[in-house]
């Protein structure tokens, strides 16, 4: 077949793909009946109301001498890892604002950190395209530094976001500026699996965000400048499970809600939404005009423990808090009392469900928590 | 000379290039390309080789996103409405005690407090890492 044919069969394909794509998108809409805001509303759900002073910065935690991009607590003991421009990786005593490590990272452009588990490890990544595991309890060497304990090479482009697999220190997934996410194990070093990719269908522009179900480990969702989310079992490598459209921009978070069922995104359009995993409707938009015109990019996301509220930070310095059931701002961290002096570039919430804490382009972290009059039901 | 690029909105490294990949616009997204250095001058019976392998390629992967639209277009057939999502979604929402709520269900944990049982500024280890 000569190239002038082929590219005639190829142009008939794409006419195929965007007739099924907007086959696929009426019969989807015609099943979003309501949005979840429609249907709380439906039921007299009662909106919530956050005094002044009811969601607290209790701690700053300083040490940072560059922009703070990425921070992740461990699964017990109120301990966080951050990762900033400085080059560095601190680990933190949250409660007492102790640090306890404080590491000197072989490549200084670091994008993403992660706890181990177990919290004898931490992960980082970035520029270098790889990802570096350090042995909390190992020792240092002469000048003083953690040394990497294991470096995870394969990747063809930046790891933009690492988090590794609920209850096992040996397996993590990255996700990277080639496209790809990798399922690593860790003792090995090797790849146990490549998402996406020149050979395998996937995302098509960077990938900037994965996610882990916390209820089903074997799920993970993953976040593109594709303006896509995906869905992916980690046993099948060669397709996504689901890929979620809807986004108008780069997709730079993800997070999967508590449950389990649902997962959340954070996009350049402005947006965060809410997707359902079983049927890949979208639940529900979070939108609300910021002033100025403007439309600031989504940053970072975070749930609380039942869902309830999520956070989600923008470029432009303000830091939302939303009701995730009536689509409604309760609070912005960003102009509170005690609020970061830069915008907040990630954010995280402990594993009790106790705290938030969010890091910034001031250098610094702080810790939220809930400090007023609670109502039990 | 080469430079790296800062890759995406990321304020990330402002003084620094480094050049990997050039990249070009499709569509309003970035899309990766390798640039070719031409060491040679080629046929034209060669280029035309490279050219088809492309298409193939990528007809082959339009010919797969078909049967994965097809197979989600049979699934959609069976699909609840969003509504049903959304009830679940309530009914998981409002049974977990969540701390940071001003109104919950129980039972409440004395540990969620504990935040507020020290000192709120603390005062130990501002050092900076230098």
């Amino acid at each position: 077949m000569s190239v002038a044919e082929l590219k005639e069969k190829h142009a008939a394909a794409t006419e195929t793909v965007n007739n099924l794509r907007e086959r696929l998108k009426q019969r989807r809409q015609q099943l979003l009946d309501t949005d979840v805001a429609g249907y709380a509303r439906s039921q007299g759900k009662s909106p919530l109301t956050f005094g002044p002073t009811d969601l607290l910065c209790c701690r700053t935690l300083q040490g940072h001498t560059g922009k703070v991009y990425s921070l992740d607590w461990t699964p017990e003991r109120n301990r966080i890892v951050s990762a900033s421009q400085d080059g560095r990786l601190i680990v933190w005593n949250a409660l007492t604002s102790q640090k306890t490590h404080a590491i000197k990272l072989p490549c200084a452009w670091v994008m993403t950190c992660a706890f181990s588990p177990a919290g004898q490890s931490v992960a980082c990544g970035g520029l270098d395209s790889m990802c570096s595991i350090f042995n909390l309890n190992s020792q240092t060497d002469r000048d003083g530094n953690l040394p990497v304990s294991k470096t995870l090479s394969g990747h063809k482009g930046y790891v933009s976001c690492c988090q590794y697999v609920p209850d096992e220190d040996i397996h993590i997934i990255t996700s990277s500026g080639d496209q790809t996410c990798v399922l690593w194990d860790i003792t090995t070093g090797l790849r146990t699996s490549v998402f996406g990719g020149e050979f395998q269908s996937g995302h098509t522009a960077d990938v900037l965000s994965v996610s882990i179900n916390g209820s089903n480990s074997r799920m993970f969702v993953s976040g593109s400048c594709d303006a896509t989310a995906r869905l992916w079992d980690s046993r099948v490598a060669s397709r996504a499970v689901r890929t979620f459209h809807g986004h108008e921009g780069d997709v730079n978070t993800v997070k999967f809600f508590p449950d389990g069922n649902r997962f959340g995104t954070g996009s350049d359009d402005g947006t965060c939404r809410l997707f359902d995993i079983r049927t890949g409707h979208q639940l529900q938009v979070y939108y609300q005009q910021h002033g100025d015109n403007e439309v600031p990019h989504v940053t970072s996301i975070a749930f609380s423990i039942s869902g309830r509220l999520l956070f989600a930070g923008y470029s432009n310095g303000d830091c939302y808090v939303w009701d995730t059931l009536l689509a409604k701002v309760v609070l912005n961290l960003g102009s509170v009392q005690n609020s970061h002096e830069g915008r907040i570039t990630c954010l995280g919430l402990s594993a009790d469900g106790s705290a938030l804490c969010t890091g910034s382009s001031d250098t610094n972290l702080k810790i939220w928590a809930f400090g007023g009059h609670r109502r039990v039901i | 000379m080469f430079f790296l690029m800062p890759l995406k909105s990321f304020n990330f490294c402002p003084f620094f290039f480094l050049f990997l990949h050039r990249r070009e616009m499709q569509s309003g997204r970035l899309k990766t390309v390798v640039s070719p250095i031409p060491q040679r001058i080629r046929s034209f019976q060669a280029a035309d080789t490279r050219g088809k392998h492309r298409v193939q390629a990528e007809l082959k992967r339009l010919e797969q996103e078909a049967r994965f639209l097809e197979e989600e277009l049979e699934q959609i057939e069976r699909m609840e409405k969003a509504s049903a999502a959304s009830k679940e979604m309530l009914g998981n929402v409002e049974s977990k005690p969540d701390p940071l709520l001003p109104v919950t269900n129980g039972p409440i944990i004395p540990v969620w407090d504990q935040w507020f049982e020290g000192p709120q500024e603390a005062q130990g280890c501002k050092c900076w890492i230098l």
